[in-house]
């Protein structure tokens, strides 16, 4: 009996021992869309060349800098993808650690506005994207962000609401295009809320605008490029707006938790996320628009992205740090302006 | 029914613990977050919710389109369920059976559909310009209309099948009787109709109005942010700015505004036997 036992233990363990013979394990905290392919494009084969296995916590930024601040003494995960005004905020609470780049040798290859976000290279932006005003180019013509307040979009005009990541965007090129100055973009604010009656609706999905659009209950709406190819799917005369003032958009960060154990680790794979491979594969799937610009894409990929030089040199951007310390500000100059 | 009391409470046991466990526990702890404030316990969440303006917007516009969306449904309810007991038993089978039968489809889907009917070249639109009525479509989604007119739809069924149940328990000759002694037909139904059948007015109201006042996808699709009513707004703080201080002050909000309805509406039912 002792004996059949000690087998047994012998054997489980035996069975046991490969899974976990010190395979190195990284773990990675992601937003939970297009796992699968990232898996496919990015995660698979890091393991197969580093011999370890990646382990992904998804979750929306909130949830996942929440998780980093209650596991700040003794942190489970190794590396973290985060918007870049979340990233700010997990520095300022010093959760994460700054970033040697001079170890990352795909580090020259990126475009320059994803260089250095956060200050202190605290943070390499891995992918961004551009946010734009698309408009139905048969009925009105689009060639400034001033146009949004033309009479004929009165009632045809669909804008973010503040709550969504778009929002605070619209106010920051509404405060620019009219020559608002302060950091609470009260220009913006009363601006947009000379238009709201002649606005739709402040939309909150952006799936929504598809539907719109179709049933010709909008002319123009403000949005990023990533609503761009269900859009263009309609098979109707939209156009994608390069304003005078220029496009904003958003950029989302690589960052490194402070106290990790993998931390060399952590630098390998967060240098494999930037490489040309990867990011051309991950564009060519249409995850993640690339941020290093040695990437070479067919037209008809790099029109559903934000792609090229041009587009990456002449994106206006809300610093972070600005984002943190105001958005309180722009909500309820937004709530009692604007959502009334 | 058992000889034995503890046969009874073993019974029910399962059900309680259920309850207790998956209802009673989390709405507690998430109740009790509302009247924790840094300094002990408080109503300062409730002051601090109650002084934004937006917000008590918000409260004003979930009671009236509450209240409102419960008059409708009672109106049209009792003329469909007066007709509807009117009838010989197999066709109000049917008739019962065709006004259960939107409570089958998804409500997104129903919603879904009024966004067509509503919108610029829908229906409704199609009808008003071509008769002229309007040079212009009217802007109907997106507006307290049009989410006043899907709540309607989403709960009248529930205030319809109230009152043909209450009305079926009314006794066959009362309604005769008061005719033959000379009340006409509005005296009829406020004196003897409507009081016999106050019952399942208060319940068929205090489904629609807890309905009502508690849907999130009708005002989410044909509201949204320009008509936000109590359950858009939660849904607002918790999924976007992660604030579940004020989501649990709406909660509790939500659960006074269903039980001050319900207490109401039957203070009022009792107010009319005397």
């Amino acid at each position: 009996m002792r004996i059949a036992l000690g087998i047994a233990v012998a054997l489980a363990s035996a069975v046991a021992a490969p899974a976990s013979a010190q395979q190195p394990t990284l773990v990675l905290s992601a937003f939970g869309v297009a796992q699968d392919q990232l898996r496919k494009d990015l995660y698979a084969p890091f393991e197969a060349k580093c011999g370890c296995k990646i382990v992904v916590e998804v979750g929306n930024s909130a949830d996942r800098l929440a998780k980093l601040e209650a596991r700040k003494a003794n942190p489970e995960v190794d590396i973290a993808v985060m918007a870049d005004v979340n990233a700010l905020e997990a520095a300022n609470k010093g959760l994460i650690d700054p970033i040697d780049v001079s170890k990352l040798t795909n580090y020259d290859k990126l475009y320059d506005v994803v260089k250095d976000p956060l200050g202190n290279k605290m943070g390499v932006g891995y992918t961004y994207y551009a946010t734009s005003i698309i408009y139905r180019s048969d009925k009105v013509k689009i060639e400034s962000w001033t146009d949004l307040w033309k009479p004929e979009l009165k009632g045809r005009l669909a804008l973010p609401n503040i709550t969504t990541t778009q929002g605070p965007l619209l106010l920051f090129m509404a405060d620019r295009a009219f020559g608002g100055t302060t950091p609470d973009f009260a220009t913006g604010i009363n601006k947009v809320s000379e238009i709201k009656g002649g606005v739709v609706t402040f939309y909150e999905r952006a799936a929504q605008l598809a539907q719109l659009f179709q049933q010709d209950e909008i002319w123009a709406a403000v949005t990023g490029r990533f609503n761009w190819p269900l859009l263009k799917k309609l098979n109707m005369p939209l156009a994608w707006a390069t304003p005078k003032e220029g496009l904003t958009g958003g950029l989302n960060v690589l960052v490194l938790t402070k106290g990790s154990k993998n931390k060399e680790l952590a630098m390998r794979f967060m240098d494999e996320w930037l490489s040309t491979e990867a990011q051309t594969r991950l564009a060519m799937s249409q995850v993640d628009s690339p941020a290093n610009k040695e990437v070479k894409l067919p037209p008809e990929i790099a029109d559903v992205l934000t792609y090229g030089e041009d587009t990456a040199k002449g994106l206006k951007l809300i610093p972070p740090a600005q984002m943190l310390a105001n958005r309180e500000a722009w909500v309820s100059g937004w709530n009692s302006k604007i959502a009334r | 029914m058992f000889e034995d009391r503890r046969i009874g409470i073993a019974l029910a046991a399962p059900a309680v613990l259920f309850v207790m466990l998956a209802f009673l526990l989390p709405v507690g702890i998430l109740l009790s977050g509302s009247v924790t404030t840094p300094g002990g316990w408080g109503i300062s969440r409730f002051t601090t919710f109650f002084a934004e303006p937006l917000y008590q917007e918000v409260v004003w516009r979930t009671l009236r389109l509450g209240a409102l969306v419960t008059l409708a449904s009672a109106a049209i309810g009792y003329a469909a369920a007066l007709a509807i007991v009117d009838t010989s038993p197999a066709t109000k089978g049917r008739l019962v059976g065709l006004f259960i039968l939107p409570l089958m489809i998804s409500p997104v889907a129903r919603t879904y559909a009024w966004i067509v009917i509503l919108g610029r070249t829908g229906l409704v639109n199609q009808v008003v310009t071509g008769l002229g009525l309007s040079d212009e479509p009217l802007r109907l989604l997106f507006t307290e209309t049009a989410v006043f007119i899907g709540l309607v739809q989403l709960f009248l069924p529930l205030m319809v099948l109230s009152l043909v149940s209450a009305l079926e328990n009314l006794p066959a000759d009362v309604v005769p009787a008061a005719r033959v002694l000379g009340a006409n037909w509005i005296a009829v139904f406020f004196r003897v109709i409507l009081p016999l059948t106050r019952e399942g007015l208060v319940i068929g109201g205090t489904l629609v109005f807890t309905g009502a006042v508690t849907a999130y996808i009708t005002p989410a699709v044909l509201g949204g942010s320009k008509v936000l009513m109590l359950e858009t707004l939660l849904y607002q703080r918790v999924s976007v700015a992660n604030d579940y201080v004020s989501a649990s002050v709406i909660a509790v909000i939500l659960i006074a505004m269903s039980v001050a309805a319900n207490a109401l509406l039957k203070r009022a039912a009792a107010a009319r036997k005397r």
